[in-house]
Parts: C-alpha cells; structure tokens; sequence
C-alpha cells in the first residue's frame, strides 16, 4: 500500500472535524461551556468569600454603654460598634444591654449583667453574634485575669487543660470541598462540548438523507463510527483542556486567600488532568453517538442526549454527596478520572495504578460501544427505521 | 455485470421482492421500470448490500454484496434514493470525500474530481458551499459522488427527478459515454421518455417480480401497442403511479 493511500477512519475523522469546525454553532457550544461554566463558578465564589471574610465593624444597638466606658473601648478594638442607623428591614436588631450595676459589680467582684438580645437562628447574623459572644468572653477573662493577679494568684490554675489544636489540614485539602464543585465542570466539559458535534455526524446525517450512501460506501460501519467518534472527541477535547487551562487562571483572580485556600495547579498537573480526559472525551461521544444514531432527527438526538447528561452529573454528584469511599470507584470510568482530580486537587499523592487502569478501561469501554454501534448501522432495521 | 437471481424480501407482511431475477451487463444501460412501490428502490439497495435478502442473490461481477460488502461496493458508483449533501462543503469536497472514501490517493483523487466537476459542467458552482444550492445541481454534485472514482457499475435511483432540460441533457449523454467505455449501467425510473431514450434493455418491475422484460421495441411488439407507454399499462395491468 502505497503512503498515500489513506486509512477510512482517517479520511472520516478530517472530513467531520473540518465540516465541525465551520459549524459556527458547535465551535460556540463548545467554547461556552468551558467559558462560562468555570465564570460562573469563580462569580459565586467571589459572592462567597467576600460574604466569609466580610471585614467590616459589626453595628448593634448598645443599651447602657455610658455604664461601661472600658468594655465599649474593648470592643470597639474587636470591630463592634454602636449602630446609629436603623436595621434594614427584615434583620432581627441585635442589642447588648449592660446593666446600671456595673460599676459597683466590677468593683465588688461579681458577676455583671450584660445582656445580648438577638435572633440566634438567623443564618446571617450568626458571624456577628459569634464576633460579640467572642469579644464579651475575652474581655471577661481579661478580667479574671488581672483580678487573680491582683490577689496574687498565678492565673494559669483556672485553666487545667490546655487543647492544643493541630490541623492537619494542608491548604490544599481545606480547599478540596470548595474544588470539588469545580471539578464536576471540567468533567462535564468533555460532555458537553462534543455534545453537537456528536449529534451532527450521526442523527443529522440521518435527518439531511446522507447516511445511506455513506453506508455504502467501501468502508465498514465500525471505520465510519471510529472516525466519527474522533472527530467529536477533538471538540469534546477542546472544551476539556480550555476548562483545564481556564479554570486556574480564574481561581488566580479569586481572593481565595483571604479564605485561607490555596490552589495551585502546576503545568505537569494540568497536562495530565488533560491526558486523564482524553479516554473520557471518546467515553463521552461514543455514548452520544450510540444514543443519536438512534434517533430520527437532530430534535430526537438532542432529546436523548439531554437525559444521557444526566448519567454523568448524577454519577458525580452521587459520590460527592453520598461521600462513597469505595475504592472500585477509582477503577471505572468517569468516577476513576473524578476521584484522580481530586486527589490532584486536594493536592495528595496520585494512585497511579487505579488512574492507569482507570483510564485503560474508560477506553476499552468506548470503543467496545463504538464497534456496537458499527453492528447497529450494519443492520438494516437501525438503518431505515424498520 | 450485475446479475440478479430469485430476489426474494419481505418487510412485515408486506413482500417487496418477489423472486426478482435480470441482468444488466456490461457496455449497457438497464432501465427497471416500475410504479411507486414496485421494489425498485429495495431491489437496489440489496444489490448494493444495505438490505440483506431473505432469499436469492445479487451478484456484482460475481460478488455478493451481502458476503463480501466491502469488495462489492469498491466497484460501484451509487446514486441513491435519498441524498443529502454536507451544507458546510463545496462541491468540490464532497466529491472528494467520496474519491477518498474509494481509496483514490490525494494526487489522482483531486484528477479525478476535476474530472468529474468538469463532464458535469459544474466548474461554476465546484467552490462553492452547498447550502443554497438548487436541486438540481444537488443531483449534480450527487452523481459526481458516484462516478468519481469511475466505477465499472452505475447504480442510480430515479437520477432525473428535479433535473430541468440542460441537467438532463448532460445527464443522458454522461450516461451514454459510460456507456460506451463498457460501465454497465442500472437505472431505475417510472419516467416513461427517459426509458425510451435511453436504455437498450427494460426491466419491467411490478409487486416484487418482472412482469415483462426486453428492448423498447420488444415490449411494444410482445403486448401489440406502439408506445412504450401503452405497453407499460398492459403489462402491470394499470396506469397507477406512472408518469409520462
């Protein structure tokens, strides 16, 4: 054979990819997604941690404050304020009443009154009431302190146990519920991109009447889906690896800091989050297609395809949310490549065997599929609807 | 040659060929004449090997297009019944892939399309997308698909439909000068003239068998008429589904 000659599978693969990418419709389905799908992200973390990290004076109405010029001092240092304006409609007002006794119990050593009125289930408030419940205890043990060195006591023997806290939390493993979220958008991307690619090259090649001379032609139906299914996994790859590329550089702009999170992903890392999607993106579309080659129409196909998406999201959802620790999940397909992102992620040592096998199977899987579908288009009830 | 022995296939209850049996060799151009409904279109595509017949075969210079589709279709040019173009190419590379498809290298395919192009007097439209194109130069870039990659046999499903006078013209005369380079040539129409113009053997196909077979002049002579026409009628005994 001559080196011209080119393989069937080749001269299907060039002629899809270069018919995709003058479809301006599929270029776009698959830019957006990795665009605004890791955007959309980043708006709602900044939403986040700017609601986490909100640094601003905690204002409530203070009762008696003339009564306790020291304490008010106190917590003016800690960023607690008295409010001079109303509460915004729907807001439980948060009060600290301090009682005309204070003096006289400072001075005589008992426990002062100070009362704090709020609405202790509210979501909202419940960082400030924390900041004032904090502030209030440490001032009061500011004065016990000073109060048992004054009658000559080592304060320490009021305090038998002294919790040490060690976090073993790296920072990157902090983050990791944070990222997981993210994750579940680089994973889709390799569905979604490829999504109208796929549904193109199969039920629109029924609808537009082309598939029965393509048929005929001296090429197997399992060469035809091969190059096919390559040429939807290329965009199904492109939307993959700009989530890839796209998403540490949003997470840059994001003051993750300040949540005390870190993320990130070196260039080794992220080649091989894009070589863990490449048996994804064929997994994808050899799924897409068997179900467009079903259907009648690009409608039909698009109808199919949609509750096809659901298998992903709910498979990754599922093991996010249900917490599944079984470790087969790290073999299959997609639940493999998920839990090897977070592992990248959260930044702990990769599996690499289970990413390998993960990976060997994600594609043996896709392209025992793909030779199905070349049985399906073989049979002539598939091909005309009998 | 193509040769069809004791066709036999059955959709549900409903039978589409019924022990179909003819020829079309080499050097000429066989026409299967039939009203809407007749097995034409199934007759071919089983010989081509999209159907697989329940009984019978159909043989492309000797090979058995449902045993061996690969090396049976090598040979063919297909114009089939349904065809849709890739909006988003030109002629030209639609009639590429095709030449690709049928193994011709980059140097001789890109020969042989402009070959094809130019006896199909396309060169105005050969670079230009298909979206907008009429049906007739649809059926043009199809049947450039089919003869690109210069198959010994033609097989073409009611070529003519949508074509105006000139597209005809050039139609008949490629399939003439097929003709005499030895292509032989299978057609299949329910359009009486071009029958008449055309072909040197009639297959007449009613309800799945040959109801009568032979020259123009053979037909007229067997059932007494002087028009090809009127013989038709006789032989399927109705005008139903007929066009003249």
């Amino acid at each position: 054979m001559s080196k011209s000659v080119r393989s069937p599978i080749g001269i299907v693969w060039r002629k899809e990819l270069k018919d995709a990418i003058r479809d301006k419709r599929s270029v776009m389905a698959a830019m957006s997604y990795a665009f605004f799908g890791p955007l959309l992200m980043a708006v709602a973390f900044y939403v986040m941690i700017s609601q986490l990290t909100d640094p601003s004076d905690v204002e409530i109405d203070i009762k008696g404050a003339e009564n306790a010029p020291a304490l008010i001092n106190y917590l003016e240092q800690q960023g607690i304020v008295e409010r001079d304006k109303a509460w915004p409609a729907g807001q439980q007002p948060i009060e600290l009443d301090i009682g005309e006794s204070w003096a006289d119990d400072i001075a005589s050593a008992t426990p002062a009154p100070v009362t704090l009125t709020a609405d202790f289930s509210a979501t909202k408030q419940r960082s400030d009431i924390r900041r004032i419940e904090q502030a209030i205890e440490g001032y009061s043990s500011k004065l016990s302190f000073i109060r048992m060195q004054m009658r000559g006591l080592d304060p320490r023997v009021v305090q038998p146990i002294d919790l040490i806290k060690q976090d073993t939390a790296t920072k990157g493993s902090r983050s990791a519920i944070l990222m997981g979220s993210v994750l579940i958008f680089i994973l889709l991307s390799v569905f979604f991109s490829g999504m109208n690619v796929a549904i193109d090259i199969s039920a629109g090649e029924r609808e537009r009447n082309s598939l029965e001379l393509l048929l005929s032609q001296p090429l197997s139906s399992h060469q035809l889906v091969l190059g096919k299914a390559f040429a939807a996994s290329c965009f199904a790859m492109f939307g993959g690896v700009l989530s890839v590329v796209l998403i540490p550089i949003i997470f840059r702009f994001l003051p993750l800091h300040n949540i005390g999170i870190s993320v990130s992903i070196e260039w080794p890392m992220m080649l091989l989050m894009v070589l863990m999607l490449a048996p994804l993106a064929l997994f994808a579309t050899a799924l897409q297609l068997f179900v467009s080659f079903r259907a009648k129409s690009f409608k039909e196909a698009q109808t199919y395809i949609s509750f096809l998406l659901m298998l992903p999201m709910l498979a990754v959802f599922g093991v996010e949310f249900a917490r599944l620790k079984n470790p087969v999940l790290y073999y299959l397909p997609l639940t493999g490549q998920h839990q090897a992102l977070l592992d990248i992620i959260k930044g702990e040592a990769l599996q690499w065997l289970p990413l390998v096998v993960s990976g060997v199977v994600t594609a043996i899987v896709s392209l025992l599929i793909i030779r199905f579908i070349g049985k399906m288009l073989a049979s002539e009830k598939v091909v005309f609807g009998l | 040659m193509i040769q069809v022995t004791e066709l036999r296939k059955q959709f549900g209850k409903v039978t589409a060929l019924d022990g179909l049996t003819f020829t079309a060799p080499e050097g000429q151009i066989t026409g299967l004449l039939g009203p809407n409904g007749a097995g034409k279109t199934t007759c071919l595509r089983t010989i081509y090997g999209l159907l697989k017949a329940d009984s019978g075969q159909a043989l492309i210079d000797g090979i058995d297009a449902s045993k061996e589709p690969l090396e049976a279709r090598r040979n063919i040019g297909i114009f089939p019944d349904k065809f849709g173009l890739y909006e988003r190419l030109t002629a030209r590379e639609q009639v590429a892939y095709f030449a690709a498809l049928h193994g011709l290298d980059k140097d001789t395919g890109e020969a042989a399309v402009q070959e094809a192009l130019e006896r199909l007097d396309m060169l105005a439209i050969a670079d230009r997308k298909a979206t907008g194109f009429s049906q007739g130069q649809r059926m043009k870039v199809a049947l450039a698909q089919a003869i690109v990659h210069r198959p010994k046999h033609l097989i073409l499903d009611e070529p003519s439909r949508g074509l105006d006078v000139m597209s005809t013209r050039i139609l008949r005369d490629l399939l003439r000068e097929l003709r005499s380079q030895g292509t032989s040539i299978l057609f299949s129409s329910h359009v009486m003239q071009e029958v008449a113009a055309l072909c040197d053997q009639v297959v007449v196909v009613a309800k799945g068998k040959v109801a009568a077979q032979g020259t123009t002049e053979e037909l007229c002579q067997l059932t007494g008429e002087s028009a090809l026409e009127e013989a038709f009628v006789k032989i399927i005994g109705t005008d139903e589904g007929i066009a003249a």
